[in-house]
C-alpha cells in the first residue's frame, strides 16, 4: 500500500466524523497522519488510527445530531431528502446490534456455510485454477509410450525415441526431456538427499520460464563437457543465504558441478501429480544421453516428454499426430522388437497434474455448497419469524410515510450487512480450517504446497456471501411484502404470519431436510468405501517397519565389491539391533510402485494362460518376506548361499504361478527375463510368496518376481545405468520404536560411509496411513458437512415448530380447555412436524438417488444404491427430526389453559 | 471558578498538560501526551481534536489565529485551563498522599 493511497482511505474513513469537524479538523487530521506514516510505518500507524477513529467518532457526534438522527430513523424519510444509502447502512445495523441473537445466531449459521465454502474452493483454486506458473501451460502436452500387449496402460519415453521424435517435424514448436531421481548433496553443511531433475537444455524454453539470476542450460550442454547445475529459489535462500550463488560449486553424488543459474522463487518443476518423475526438483541438471542410451530402443522407457503446441494447433491433432508417427519410430527399433506394436499418446499437461482430484474436489465443493443453501434456508427462517415481529414497526413506518421500495431496501441492506459479516468471519473460518488439512493432503494434491487465500478466493467468498444475502434476504420479503401492512396496526394483542408465511416456512424446512439427506447419503457412501479400503487386503502384514532409502553414488562406488559389501555389511549390523526381528535391503518396497517393471517369458506356460501385465521385479538382501510379513506359500525363502552368488533362482508371486501353471507344481518351472527371443538365462522357482499390492491400496494385487541381490552383474552394478540396484532400501521389522531404530541405522550406515545421507525415512504404518489419505480427507470432510447440514435441519425444524407452538397457544389452551388430552395435543404438534420430515424424506430420497450417480468413481467395493446406507440414512435422520419436533410438541401439550386464556 | 471540581478526564488532564509548556499543534501534543501517559492507550489526533474542541467550548483552550508553517492549526492554554490543571494536580498529590499514608508504596515513590 503506497503512503498516498493510505491518506486517501483515511480520508474516506474520515468521513465517519461529523461535517463541521472534518471542515475544521480534516487537513490537520490528513497531516498527521502522514507524518505517523512516516514515523512509525503502515502498520503501527493504521492500528493508531483506527483506534482513534473508533475512539473520537462517538465522542465528535454532538448531542443535537444524534437526536436529530433518532428523529429521522423512526420515520425513515419519505424519498428525496436526506434519504442516502449510508443512513440506512447505519440504521440497519442499529437494528441489529438492537437484537444481539439474532444477530449472532444468523451470522454464525452463514459463516460456518461461507468458511466451509471458501475452505474448499481454496483447495479447488489451489489445484486446479491457479496457473502452472509456466508460460500458457494450457499449450504444453505430456507425452508417452505405450505398447498394448504389454498389459501396462502406459509408461516415460526411451532415450532412443525421444530423439527419434524431437527430429521429426510433429505438432510440436519445441519438445523438452527431463527425468527425476534423488542424490546425494554433499559439501559445507550435512550431507543431504535432494531431488534433482535432469533436463535437456530445451526444457526451460519449452516451459517459457527463465532464470531469475544466471541463465538457463545451453544447448551445448545437453553433451558430456562441464559439469552445470541451476538450483531453485527455496534451496538458494536455505544454502546461500545472502550472496550470490552463481559461480558458487556444488557437490552433488560427490561430483562437483558449478552453479549457472537460480529460478524465480515459486517455480515448481516437475509438478506432483504427473504420472512418472513427479518429484518437485531442488536442482536441474543437464541431461547427458550416453551411447547406449541413445541406441537403447525398446528399452529405459523412463524419461518424461513435454512439447509446446505450434500455434493453431489444437491438443487433439497433436494427439492424433504424435500417434500416427509411432510406427515409424518402431521401425528402428531392433529386428527381434520389429513386430512390436508401439503407441505414443499426447495429453494436455493440465489434465495430467489436476486430472485425478478435480472429480473428488468438485463433489466436495457440491456438497458444501449444498450446505450453504440448508444454513441459507435457516437464515431465511429466521428472518420470516424476525418479519412477523416486526410488522407492527413496518406499519408504523409504512404509516408514517415510508414508502415499500425503501423499506425492501432497508431489509436487503439487513441481509447484505450480515451476509458480509459472515463472510469476513468465513474467511477466517476457511484460513483456519485450512492449516487443520493434513500433511499427508498436501503432498499428494499436486499444487497443495501453495495453500494461500488469494484474491481469487476472497473475490470468491464475497460473490457467495452476496448471493446468500440475495437468497435468504428475498424470500422472506416476498412473504411480508404481500401483506397489508397497516393492518398490523389494527390487529392490536396479536401478530402472526399469514398463511402464506406458514407455507414458506413449511417449504424451508423440506428442504433442508431433503438436502441434509442427501449429504447424509453422500458422506454415509464415501465413510462405507474408506472403510472397505482401509481393510482391503494388500498382502503386508507388518506394519512395525521401519523404512529408510540411501542412495549410492556411482563416483565412490564404480566397483562391484564396494556395493556388494555395502548392502551386505548393512544387512547384517541392522539385523543385529536388539529388537530387529528381520531385516532387509531391497530395491523396492512394497505398496510403493517405485520398482522395475520388466517383459518376461515363463517356460512351458499352460497354453490357454494369455499374457499378463509386466512383472514387478524386485532384488532383496536378506530376509523380504519375514521383515513384510508376505507369507511364504510352498518351497523355501532363498538360501545364504544364493544370497551371495548368482544361482539363477527366484521366488515368485501365487497369482504369477497361478496364472501360467495352473493345477501344477511351480517349484522347480523356469522363467526368464525379457522376450522369448532374449539371450537371458532361464532361472528356476524355488518358492512361492504370497500376492502383494503395488500401488494404490485396493487395487489388484501385481505378479512380482523376487530376485536376490546376487543377480545383477558387477559390471551392471557398477555402471551408470545401474543406479537401480544403488538406491537402497533398508527395512527392519522390530517391536522397537522407530526413532530408535532410526538412530541405530543411521549409525550403522554412517560408520560404513560417513557421507552418506538417509532419505524417505518412514513405517509402513504411515505409508499405508498416507496412502489412504486422500479418501480419509474426503469422507471426513464430507461427513462433517453432512452432520452440519443435519443440525441445520433440525435446528430449522425445531425453530419452525417452536414458533408454530409459540403463535398456537391460544388455540391449544382452549382445546385443552375443552377436553383435549395432552397426548392429543403432542399428537398434533408431532404430526405436524414429521409431515414436513416425511415430504424431506421423500424429496431428499428421491434427490439421493440421482446425485450419488456423480459417486461412482470414488467408491472402492461400494454400491451407489448401497442398501445399508439407504436404509440407515432415513432412521437416522428421522431420529434426530423427531427429537427435534418433540422438544417444541412437549411445550404445547402442557401449555395451561387458564393462563392462556387469561391472557386474552 | 469553584475551589473544587469533578475530576478531568484522562484526554483532558493530558492535553492541559501538554499545552502547560506554551502552544501546540495537534501532533506535538500526541507526542506529549505519549509520554506523560505513556501506560495508557494511545490518544490519536481525532481524540485530541475532538477533545480540544469540547474543551474550547468549556473555555481551556483556544485556538490561536496564526497557523504553523506547514498550515496546521495551534492550541494554547487559557486561564480556565492552567486553574483546572492545577486543581486536578492538587486533588492527585491529596489522593496520592493518602495512598501513601497507608504504606501501600514504599518511600521515596
Amino acid at each position: 500500500m503506497s503512503d498516498r493511497f493510505s491518506t486517501r482511505l483515511l480520508r474516506l474513513l474520515m468521513r465517519t466524523y461529523p461535517k463541521e469537524f472534518r471542515e475544521r479538523f480534516g487537513d490537520d487530521l490528513a497531516r498527521d497522519f502522514e507524518q505517523l506514516l512516516m514515523a512509525r510505518g503502515h502498520r503501527e500507524a493504521w492500528r493508531f488510527a483506527l483506534a482513534d477513529l473508533r475512539r473520537a467518532v462517538p465522542m465528535t457526534h454532538s448531542d443535537d445530531q444524534r437526536a436529530r438522527q433518532r428523529r429521522y430513523a423512526i420515520t425513515l424519510g419519505g424519498e428525496g431528502h436526506m434519504g442516502t444509502l449510508s443512513f440506512d447502512v447505519r440504521h440497519a445495523l442499529r437494528g441489529l446490534v438492537k437484537s444481539p441473537v439474532f444477530t449472532a445466531v444468523t451470522v454464525l449459521t452463514l459463516a460456518l456455510g461461507i468458511g466451509a465454502n471458501s475452505a474448499i474452493f481454496t483447495l479447488v483454486n489451489a489445484v486446479m485454477l491457479r496457473p502452472l506458473g509456466y508460460q500458457s501451460p494450457e499449450r504444453l502436452m505430456l507425452i508417452h509410450e505405450a505398447i498394448p500387449a504389454s498389459g501396462v496402460p502406459r509408461f516415460g519415453v526411451s532415450a532412443a525415441d525421444y530423439l527419434d521424435l524431437a527430429q521429426m517435424d510433429g505438432p510440436f514448436a519445441g519438445m523438452g526431456v527431463y527425468r527425476s531421481s534423488t542424490v546425494e548433496l554433499s559439501g559445507t553443511e550435512s550431507p543431504e538427499s535432494v531431488s534433482v531433475a535432469e533436463t535437456s537444455a530445451s526444457l526451460f524454453p519449452v516451459l517459457g520460464v527463465g532464470a531469475a539470476q544466471g541463465r538457463t542450460f545451453t544447448a551445448s550442454e545437453d553433451q558430456p563437457g562441464e559439469r552445470v547445475a541451476i538450483i531453485t529459489d527455496t534451496l538458494r535462500r536455505r544454502r546461500f543465504a545472502a550472496s550470490s550463488p552463481i559461480g558458487e560449486r556444488i557437490t552433488l553424488d560427490r561430483r562437483p558441478y558449478t552453479i549457472v543459474g537460480v529460478m524465480p522463487a515459486g517455480f515448481e518443476f516437475p509438478k506432483r501429480g504427473t504420472p512418472f518423475n513427479g518429484q518437485p526438483a531442488d536442482i536441474y541438471v543437464p541431461l547427458v544421453f550416453n551411447r547406449f542410451e541413445r541406441q537403447a530402443r525398446g528399452n529405459g522407457y523412463r524419461h518424461s516428454v513435454i512439447g509446446r503446441l505450434k500455434d493453431g494447433v489444437t491438443a487433439q491433432q497433436a494427439a492424433r499426430d504424435v500417434l500416427a508417427v509411432a510406427p515409424r519410430i518402431a521401425q528402428n527399433y531392433p529386428s527381434e522388437l520389429r513386430g512390436v506394436s508401439l503407441q505414443i499418446l499426447a495429453t494436455p499437461m493440465m489434465d495430467e497434474i489436476s486430472g485425478q482430484v478435480r472429480r473428488p474436489l468438485l463433489i466436495l465443493l457440491g456438497a458444501v455448497g449444498l450446505v450453504l443453501l440448508v444454513a441459507c434456508a435457516n437464515v431465511a427462517n429466521l428472518f420470516l419469524s424476525r418479519a412477523v415481529a416486526r410488522q407492527r414497526e413496518m406499519g408504523v413506518r409504512v404509516a408514517l410515510g415510508a414508502s415499500r421500495v425503501r423499506l425492501f431496501q432497508l431489509l436487503l441492506i439487513e441481509s447484505l450487512l450480515i451476509a458480509l459479516a459472515s463472510g469476513a468471519i468465513g474467511l477466517v473460518i476457511a484460513n483456519w480450517a485450512l492449516r487443520a488439512v493434513p500433511a499427508a493432503l498436501t503432498m499428494s494434491l499436486p499444487g497443495l504446497s501453495d495453500i494461500s487465500l488469494d484474491s481469487r478466493v476472497v473475490l470468491f467468498t464475497l460473490g457467495i456471501s452476496v448471493l446468500t444475502a440475495l437468497i435468504f434476504g428475498t424470500v422472506p420479503m416476498t412473504a411480508g411484502m404481500r401483506r397489508e401492512l397497516t393492518d398490523a396496526l389494527r390487529d392490536g394483542t396479536r401478530v402472526s404470519g399469514g398463511r402464506h408465511q406458514h407455507r414458506l416456512q413449511a417449504g424451508l424446512v423440506v428442504t433442508s431436510v431433503a438436502l441434509a439427506f442427501v449429504l447424509l447419503v453422500a458422506s454415509g457412501l464415501l465413510i462405507r468405501s474408506f472403510a472397505h479400503l482401509i481393510s482391503a487386503e494388500s498382502g503386508v502384514h507388518a506394519e512395525n517397519v521401519l523404512t529408510v532409502e540411501v542412495t549410492l553414488p556411482l563416483a565412490g562406488y564404480n566397483q562391484a565389491p564396494r556395493v556388494r559389501s555395502f548392502y551386505q555389511v548393512v544387512e547384517e549390523r541392522v539385523r543385529a539391533i536388539p529388537g530387529a526381528k528381520a531385516a532387509v535391503v531391497t530395491t523396492d518396497l512394497p505398496l510403493r510402485a517405485d520398482g522395475d517393471r520388466r517383459a518376461f517369458t515363463p517356460e512351458n506356460a499352460d497354453p490357454n494362460a494369455g499374457g499378463t501385465e509386466a512383472m514387478a521385479l524386485t532384488w532383496a538382501h536378506g530376509d523380504y518376506f519375514s521383515t513384510f510379513g508376505i507369507p511364504l506359500i510352498r518351497g523355501r525363502n532363498f538360501s545364504p548361499e544364493e544370497q551371495f552368488e548368482n544361482r539363477l533362482v527366484v521366488i515368485v508371486s501365487k497369482n504369477f504361478a497361478d496364472h501360467f501353471w495352473p493345477g501344477q507344481d511351480p517349484i522347480g518351472k523356469r522363467l526368464k527375463f525379457g522376450i522369448p527371443a532374449s539371450p537371458q538365462p532361464w532361472q528356476t522357482i524355488v518358492g512361492v510368496a504370497g500376492d502383494v499390492v503395488d500401488g494404490p491400496l485396493g487395487s489388484k494385487p501385481i505378479v512380482h518376481v523376487y530376485s536376490p541381490y546376487s543377480e545383477p552383474s558387477d559390471q551392471l552394478l557398477a555402471s551408470a545405468i545401474g543406479s537401480l540396484w544403488r538406491r537402497m532400501n533398508i527395512a527392519v521389522n522390530g517391536d522397537v520404536d522407530a526413532g530408535s531404530l532410526t538412530t541405530s541405522i543411521r549409525a550403522i550406515v554412517a560408520s560404513i560411509d560417513p557421507a552418506l545421507a538417509l532419505a524417505k525415512v518412514t513405517t509402513m504404518r504411515e505409508v499405508v496411513r498416507e496412502m489412504s489419505a486422500p479418501q480419509r480427507f474426503s469422507a471426513t470432510v464430507l461427513g462433517g458437512f453432512a452432520a452440519g447440514a443435519l443440525l441445520l435441519a433440525a435446528i430449522g425444524l425445531y425453530g419452525v415448530l417452536a414458533f408454530a407452538v409459540a403463535q398456537r397457544t391460544r388455540e391449544i389452551g382452549v382445546r385443552v380447555a375443552l377436553g383435549a388430552a395432552r397426548s392429543e395435543v403432542l399428537g398434533l404438534i408431532l404430526k405436524q412436524g414429521m409431515v414436513l420430515v416425511g415430504a424431506g424424506l421423500v424429496i431428499g430420497l428421491a434427490g439421493s438417488l440421482a446425485a450419488v450417480r456423480v459417486l461412482r468413481t470414488l467408491l472402492f467395493e461400494t454400491e451407489v444404491y448401497d442398501a445399508a446406507t439407504f436404509a440407515i440414512v432415513p432412521v437416522l435422520l428421522g431420529a434426530v427430526a423427531l427429537v427435534a419436533c418433540y422438544v417444541p410438541a412437549r411445550r404445547a401439550a402442557v401449555v395451561d389453559p387458564v393462563v392462556t386464556l387469561r391472557a386474552e | 471558578m469553584k475551589k473544587t471540581q469533578p475530576p478531568l478526564s484522562s484526554a483532558v488532564f493530558h492535553i492541559l498538560l501538554a499545552l502547560a509548556d506554551g502552544p501546540l499543534h495537534g501532533y506535538g501534543i500526541m507526542q506529549a501526551v505519549e509520554l506523560s501517559a505513556s501506560s495508557e492507550p494511545p490518544m490519536g489526533p481525532g481524540t485530541i481534536y475532538g477533545s480540544l474542541q469540547r474543551m474550547e467550548e468549556a473555555g481551556l483552550v483556544k485556538e490561536l489565529a496564526t497557523r504553523t508553517d506547514d498550515r496546521r492549526r495551534v492550541f494554547a492554554l487559557q486561564p480556565a485551563g492552567r486553574r483546572a490543571l492545577a486543581l486536578e494536580a492538587e486533588r492527585l498529590a491529596r489522593l496520592a498522599a493518602l495512598v501513601r499514608e497507608k504504606r501501600l508504596v514504599p518511600e521515596g515513590v
